[in-house]
């Protein structure tokens, strides 16, 4: 043995969403349970919420990836103890029963009992201290709030993982994120977390798996060996890992996201909120479509300006009254995920089809119309050559010039790369199995068979504490 | 008055001004408003609006009812029509209107300008308050087929029609924003009798198995029967909500295009019709070509009608109505396949050859 | 040796860009906006950390034929692919890093005293 070489009963690689629930449920069953994780640990206070410095530590990348296609989609992947879970809004939703309908059926999906999940559901939001904001909304919230209910359309306070000092107002909260929670629940049950430490490949003999072969924090080459392993490195970097390991059958080939378009909204009074984002969320055309308020500090607005920043830009000086939001859609589309020879980071592309693009322009335009209705004296859409929408009137001129090629498209929500189902075309079995080998798991968004409509997190963790006991009890089962 | 109503309704003005009343929508609502013991019936006088003498012989026949020649494109056209209406209450039905001119800027010259020409003249006669008559057109297609037109909605005009459409909508608002009594009706596709030679030849598309299908059939059309209209333009100008308020009028539902070809097949077969299976199911590429080649020819300033429609044809337009049935109590009371059958009805009384 | 991707020629062509869009962004407050984007590009994605290096090549060949100046003149606003993506990313990344380190800029890149 070398320095570099490393052993674990089950060798659980990344830990956010996904890998954490699977590594406290294995750890506290009584595996012996590596954690590696490619990003640094950083603890909840140490940077500013939605900073640049944020971006800097605990981002891929510094948070500047995107999936080529035309237009190309902007996306962020966290890349830190916790992963996603510590930095993004923590806004939590159970996966809807329609949703989990729909996976049931069209994946052939066995042992997928709902009030199970549910069940489930009730654990996390226990743990995870899920709750609505106590006391005043954030004056962005209060805004969508406001413009949805003036139209009529349906909206909610969608709650989050985060627990308020007492008294505290609404950005006074504390993620209760995976390094506050489920990895604290792991290493106290005897697992071990190792950060800066990348798996750039497994090694399989048949259909077994024994070894990982990656870099410590140094970038020296280490293994590890293990009984099981179970891959939760988030719906980009997971299917990469197994095409670099020979595990190619239709994993990668179903990336689905929510892509979203943005806006930026001047109003008469202060709104912006540099640190925190608006919980409320307008599900009126879900889960076609549904807006909800961006991260807005004044590096973020500045950038909701660029793409006509000659007109847009002199509102910059006036960030105080800015905020951001968003429209989001179900896409049709798909995406591809491709670990490619020779290079460290994967291509990752996505097709939006002609309905995706109409669905966001339409979506632009009633969430303009929504802002209005809010009162926001200015509307400025991030699409080069959008005009200044005002009045009603200006959401025709939006409609009529809005073009998805000029548009800053983004998302933040990835996942089916890996899908779950028992059909020909599914990579994995029920449980993450994947299929072709005997004890290679995946456990994180990657097995979502498609985009839920709503925030996928919740839908994640669920499905990783289901599938971790049921890992528990075949293995405990066949000892 | 109607049981429809959950809100308590003002009383019909002495005289009721409709423009438009030698057109579909407005014979049927002047029919509806004159009808000895109809539903709508009221005592008052209606002032009709026609173009033609012709017309104005026509519609002299019809009780209650004192023709006025004129023409909305001009602000000198409408003097007549507003002259002399008493001290009673006066209500304007605005339901004038062009939708498949022969040059684009008919468009702008009679569903902007014209609608322009009304308020103003409406205004200075100090009428009660004006119920203009609009269009899913301000607001286009939906983007996919599940999705709805919820009451209020961005401005997307769907070419020419869509944008003088919209003009007309903005310029009513304006006049509400400056202390004008208004509000909007905004029907879909209508139907029903004193419908005009197009609707023929789609009957007769129908019943000879060529009318075209495009793509999947699966989009959606929200329809109105010309009484369900009229149900809610009667709705909208006694209700009491507040001036500057508009809404979707249409039947209950949107139907599917192939249903709405099905049922009307079923509705003329049910009168005694040979129908023919229908078989013309053209690419849904059809629609989206038909559609670029509307926006060429409107852009040279032409029109054709045959194009425009196709190109919509792949298209849903459908609206939910729910808006209409809280605030006005509205409550459309004949679907597709009766109303079908009335105007089949209709037409066969009228000696029109289907 | 030449490095892959050129960071000289990242840096050349992100320093006409910011100049270009904020003319009156002090000099060394450019500077730092400059070493950002060259710290982002460093550590972009490979397969997108390849792509602007090539853009970046084809970008800084034709700069030296009609000047690095005239070309970004040339090159924003309009939809080139690749090279309007390219623009897009410093773009992005300059204007995000301004008002993250200087809430209170003008859009022209001016420091502005903030009033209270």
């Amino acid at each position: 043995m070398t320095a570099g070489a490393l052993d674990a009963e089950v060798l659980v690689i990344g830990s956010g969403a996904g890998g954490a629930p699977t590594a406290a449920v294995l750890a506290e069953a009584g595996f012996d349970v590596l954690v590696l994780e490619e990003g640094p640990m950083v603890r909840q206070g140490d940077v500013v919420p939605f900073s640049l410095e944020q971006m800097d530590r605990q981002y891929r990348s510094g948070g500047v990836t995107a999936a080529l296609g035309f237009p190309a989609i902007a996306y962020t992947e966290g890349c830190c103890a916790g992963g996603g879970t510590e930095v993004n809004s923590g806004l939590y939703r159970r996966p809807p029963e329609n949703v989990l309908a729909r996976w049931r059926r069209d994946h052939g999906l066995v042992d997928f009992d709902f009030d199970d999940l549910y069940a489930i559901c009730d654990e996390i939001e226990l743990e995870l201290s899920v709750q609505t904001v106590p006391g005043e909304l954030t004056a962005a919230s209060d805004a969508l709030r406001r413009g949805a209910d003036r139209l009529g359309w349906a909206n909610d306070e969608i709650p989050r993982w985060m627990i308020y000092p007492h008294g505290a107002s609404a950005t006074d909260g504390r993620r209760r994120s995976m390094t506050e929670t489920y990895l604290p629940r792991a290493t106290a049950a005897g697992g071990r977390l190792m950060t800066g430490y990348r798996v750039d490949r497994l090694v399989l003999d048949g259909r077994r798996a024994t070894r990982a072969l990656g870099r410590d924090p140094d970038g020296r080459a280490i293994t590890v060996d293990f009984a099981h392993v179970v891959v939760c490195g988030g719906a980009i970097q997971t299917p990469a890992l197994l095409q670099r390991s020979g595990l190619r059958r239709h994993v990668g080939t179903t990336l689905a996201v929510h892509p979203t378009v943005k806006l930026a909204a001047r109003f008469a009074e202060e709104i912006n909120v540099a640190d925190d984002v608006a919980v409320h969320q307008v599900s009126e055309f879900a889960p076609d479509l549904s807006f909800g308020g961006s991260a807005s500090g004044p590096g973020l607005a500045a950038l909701a300006l660029s793409d006509s920043w000659s007109r847009f830009g002199p509102a910059i000086e006036d960030w105080r009254r800015l905020t951001v939001y968003y429209a989001a859609i179900s896409s049709e589309g798909r995406g591809t995920v491709r670990a490619v020879r020779g290079l460290r980071d994967p291509l990752v592309t996505y097709r939006l089809t002609r309905r995706d693009r109409a669905m966001l322009g339409r979506g632009l335009a009633r969430l303009a119309l929504l802002t209005l209705e809010a009162g926001a004296t200015e509307v400025y859409p991030s699409y080069r050559g959008a005009p200044v929408v005002r009045r009603r009137a200006d959401l025709a001129t939006l409609q009529g010039t809005f073009a998805l090629a000029r548009a800053s498209v983004m998302t933040v929500h990835l996942c089916s790369t890996v899908p779950i189902g028992e059909g020909p075309t599914a990579p994995t079995d029920s449980h993450g199995l994947v299929r072709g080998t005997s004890n290679v798991r995946v456990n994180d968004a990657s097995l979502l068979p498609d985009a839920p409509g709503v925030n996928p997190q919740g839908s994640v963790m669920a499905l990783a504490v289901r599938n971790a006991r049921h890992f528990v009890d075949t293995i405990k089962r066949a000892s | 008055m109607p049981s429809t109503a959950a809100l308590p309704l003002r009383d019909a003005p002495d005289v009721t001004v409709v423009t438009g009343a030698a057109g579909w929508l407005g014979r049927a609502l002047v029919d509806q408003l004159t009808r000895p013991g109809g539903r709508w019936s009221r005592p008052g006088r209606v002032r009709a609006l026609v173009t033609s003498p012709a017309e104005a012989t026509a519609m002299a026949a019809i009780d209650r009812v004192d023709p006025v020649v004129g023409d909305i494109r001009r602000r000198d056209g409408l003097r007549a029509l507003f002259d002399g209406l008493g001290d009673g209450a006066v209500d304007v039905i605005h339901t004038a209107g062009v939708i498949h001119p022969t040059i684009v800027d008919d468009f702008t010259e009679i569903n902007a300008r014209g609608t322009l020409n009304v308020v103003a003249a409406a205004r200075a006669a100090g009428v009660r308050r004006m119920v203009h008559v609009s269009s899913n057109s301000p607001f286009g297609t939906n983007v996919d087929p599940g999705d709805r037109f919820r009451n209020d909605e961005p401005y997307a005009p769907y070419f020419g029609y869509g944008r003088s459409k919209m003009q007309a909508e903005l310029r009513v608002l304006d006049a509400v924003a400056t202390g004008f009594d208004a509000v909007i009706v905004r029907p879909p596709w209508f139907y029903g009798p004193f419908q005009p030679p197009r609707q023929t030849t789609f009957f007769r598309l129908v019943r000879t198995g060529r009318f075209p299908v495009i793509g999947d059939g699966r989009q959606r059309r929200s329809m109105v029967y010309v009484d369900n209209l009229v149900q809610g333009i009667v709705l909208a100008e006694l209700c009491g909500q507040p001036a500057g308020s508009a809404w979707w009028i249409a039947d209950a539902a949107p139907y599917a295009v192939d249903e709405i070809v099905a049922t009307v097949g079923r509705a003329l077969r049910d009168e005694g019709f040979a129908v023919k299976p229908n078989t013309l199911r053209l690419p849904a590429a059809i629609g989206r070509l038909a559609e670029r080649a509307d926006a060429i020819i409107q852009r040279t300033g032409r029109y054709v009608q045959q194009v425009h429609v196709l190109g919509e044809m792949d298209k849903t337009i459908a609206c939910d109505i729910s808006a209409a049935r809280l605030d006005l109590g509205y409550a459309p009371d004949v679907e597709l396949e009766e109303g079908m059958r009335r105007s089949i009805r209709w037409c066969i009384e009228q000696g029109l050859e289907l | 040796m030449p490095t892959f991707p050129p960071h000289g020629l990242i840096a050349e062509f992100s320093d006409k860009v910011v100049a270009h869009d904020l003319p009156e962004l002090p000099p060394e407050r450019r500077a730092e906006v400059v070493a950002f984007i060259g710290r982002r590009v460093a550590g972009l994605p490979s397969p997108m950390r390849i792509g602007v290096g090539v853009v970046s090549v084809v970008v800084g060949g034709a700069g030296r034929l009609v000047g690095t100046s005239r070309l970004v003149r040339g090159v924003t606003g309009r939809p080139l692919p690749g090279v309007g993506d390219y623009v897009r990313l410093v773009r992005s990344l300059s204007y995000a890093y301004v008002w993250d380190a200087w809430p209170d800029t003008a859009a022209t890149g001016r420091p502005l005293g903030r009033q209270s």
